[in-house]
């Protein structure tokens, strides 16, 4: 999460206003369901428009539509409607086969995600990443102040929470527990989710939710580690690995070649979602140094057990 | 307990020069690679136009080579020189859906490809893989590493698959260095074990010349060698059928359409060791 996030709810749950390149959206548009489907569709109708030679200008005019919402639906980022889509195809002469195709992911991309029935626990400006984190295959993450979300007991997920809901008592802590832990799921369905998860020591030596809540995490951390499927190197205190991330960073990956990595920054009113190339490869870049600066996984649980001692 | 951070000098990820495992990414269709990647894989395209076919090309004879280790040669220990960044089917996952008992221990030098391996090329719970950290130009301190983690009293197949370019001087047309490395490493095997190599031949005058201007972009230099000194490597090794050949035709799975065409110059073929 920000994943991990103490921070998601903290306040005004309102989403930023939508800047047109890609960087927040409209909350409305994020209620549709299920994102990768949404994104696959939107990278298939920007082929199929180029192949057609039609601009991105024309294509809107098709769907009465500004050429802004015409870029947000191609890169995924808002609800599909069945004409709209219908409309693009025939503009780009689209052969029956793909017009079947296409008009099914559609319907697909318009069913509801889980979260929904989680109301306000889910903010409108996270309610994508839990898209995207369900449609990936990889996720990087970089945690400074806490254990990923994906990786947290019930617990210490409460007491997180409880630090980011201060002293708003409209918030519902343990509605927002439970989003957290649905969310795990994703590490354990048949092909799971691969998490790739950098944390600083500093967020391990922190005793959230006091000695007990985060003996119990740690030790949940040590069983979590040792699926194949996640991994955790632990950035030390004495690495200078902070200088090139100032907060919390979650790279996402998904598994279609023509859907480009996604960068997540959570902030605490409001989160970005980064997917500009030079953007992406900065905090390519990012990652790459932390994990190479990091201890390698293979001494996270010696280092855990560690910490556990000196706790 | 002690932690050491491994930030040595050679752990530097270096984004101003093209990296081989990242320029390979490129041409794979993988997401892995710096912009000077990208650079210098549409530069050597643009002479030599078949290098993403060839590409493919040589993970589908990893591909061909590690399933027969693994299946009708029953091989369960891996040394995978050379590792390159993760993509589809990587070594392991290859070899353990034949034998989910295999194990394989990958060896590359580059810190992102290591950083990469560690953390995404994970086995099942019955198989296993490991990293070493070494460098093929000095194959004594490889196999002192790959010792600790297989055993070789038991069949281990060497895979050297598209890094033997990496060894020797481009600028030299002497092979000796590359032989002894290779040699050493065949020295090693125990009885009943393989080595699988694929190496590129000089035959193709545009793969030479997209050579010859990849080899000033700054890149680590990529040399190409004659046939007779790729089927070398196998001396004193009994060849598996059908011998040193185009990769493509090493084993080639069942096609409704045909034999496939070469699509690179790449050599290849499985020794075993009587």
């Amino acid at each position: 999460m920000p994943p991990q996030g103490c921070r998601h709810g903290a306040g005004d749950i309102a989403g930023p206003p939508d800047t047109g390149d890609g960087r927040a959206e409209p909350a409305a548009g994020y209620e549709a369901g299920p994102t990768a489907m949404r994104m696959l569709l939107g990278a298939r109708l920007r082929k199929l428009r180029e192949a057609a030679g039609v601009s991105r200008e024309d294509a809107a005019r098709a769907i009465r539509g500004s050429e802004s919402k015409m870029s947000r639906l191609e890169l995924g980022r808002i609800s599909f409607k069945l004409r709209d889509v219908s409309d693009l195809l025939g503009l780009y002469r689209a052969g029956e086969d793909e017009r079947g195709t296409l008009l099914t992911m559609a319907r697909e991309a318009n069913a509801p995600g889980w979260w929904q029935a989680y109301g306000d626990a889910v903010p409108a400006w996270f309610a994508p990443y839990l898209g995207l984190e369900q449609a990936a295959e990889i996720i990087r993450s970089y945690e400074v102040q806490f254990v990923p979300g994906l990786l947290q007991t019930p617990g210490y997920a409460r007491a997180v929470l409880e630090i980011g809901a201060g002293d708003n008592p409209a918030l519902d802590v343990a509605q927002q527990v439970s989003v957290r832990i649905r969310r795990q799921r994703v590490l354990h369905r048949p092909n799971p989710l691969r998490l790739w998860a950098v944390i600083d020591e500093a967020a391990l030596r922190r005793p959230i939710g006091g000695a007990a809540v985060a003996r119990a995490q740690l030790e949940h951390l040590i069983e979590m580690t040792r699926l194949s499927h996640v991994n955790v190197q632990i950035a030390p205190l004495r690495a200078g690995s902070r200088a090139v991330a100032d907060g919390p960073v979650t790279m996402l990956r998904f598994p279609a070649a023509e859907l480009p990595d996604m960068v997540y920054l959570e902030q605490h009113t409001t989160a970005a979602y980064l997917s500009k190339p030079a953007e992406r490869l900065y905090y390519w870049n990012v990652m790459n140094r932390l994990a190479t600066e990091a201890l390698p996984p293979a001494d996270t649980e010696a280092m855990l057990r560690q910490i556990l001692r000196e706790l | 307990m002690d932690f050491d951070v491994p930030p040595s000098p050679s752990a530097k990820i270096d984004t101003t020069v093209p990296v081989s495992a990242r320029i390979w990414n490129y041409w794979l269709g993988g997401k892995d690679y710096y912009p000077v990647d990208k650079e210098a894989g549409d530069q050597f395209a643009r002479i030599y136009p078949g290098i993403f076919d060839g590409a493919r090309a040589s993970r589908y004879f990893i591909a061909r080579v590690v399933r027969y280790l693994a299946g009708e040669a029953g091989i369960r220990q891996f040394l995978d020189i050379g590792t390159g960044l993760p993509t589809q089917d990587n070594t392991h996952e290859v070899a353990q859906r034949v034998a989910p008992d295999a194990k394989v221990v990958y060896v590359d030098n580059d810190p992102l490809v290591l950083a990469h391996a560690r953390a995404l090329l994970t086995g099942n719970a019955a198989g296993s893989t490991d990293y070493i950290d070494a460098d093929l130009s000095d194959p004594e301190a490889l196999l002192r590493a790959a010792g600790k983690k297989l055993d070789f009293s038991r069949p281990v197949a060497i895979l050297l698959m598209g890094v033997m370019a990496h060894i020797g001087n481009p600028d030299e047309d002497d092979d000796r260095v590359a032989q002894s490395i290779v040699g050493t490493l065949k020295a090693a095997l125990p009885s009943g074990g393989y080595l699988a190599v694929y190496d590129s031949s000089d035959a193709d005058p545009a793969l030479n010349e997209a050579l010859r201007a990849y080899n000033e972009s700054g890149a680590a230099p990529y040399r190409v060698r004659r046939p007779d000194q790729i089927a070398r490597y196998f001396d004193g090794l009994e060849l598996v059928e059908p011998g040193v050949v185009p990769i493509q035709q090493w084993r080639p799975d069942h096609s409704p359409f045909g034999p496939p065409r070469n699509l690179s110059n790449n050599l290849g073929g499985v020794g075993r060791k009587a």
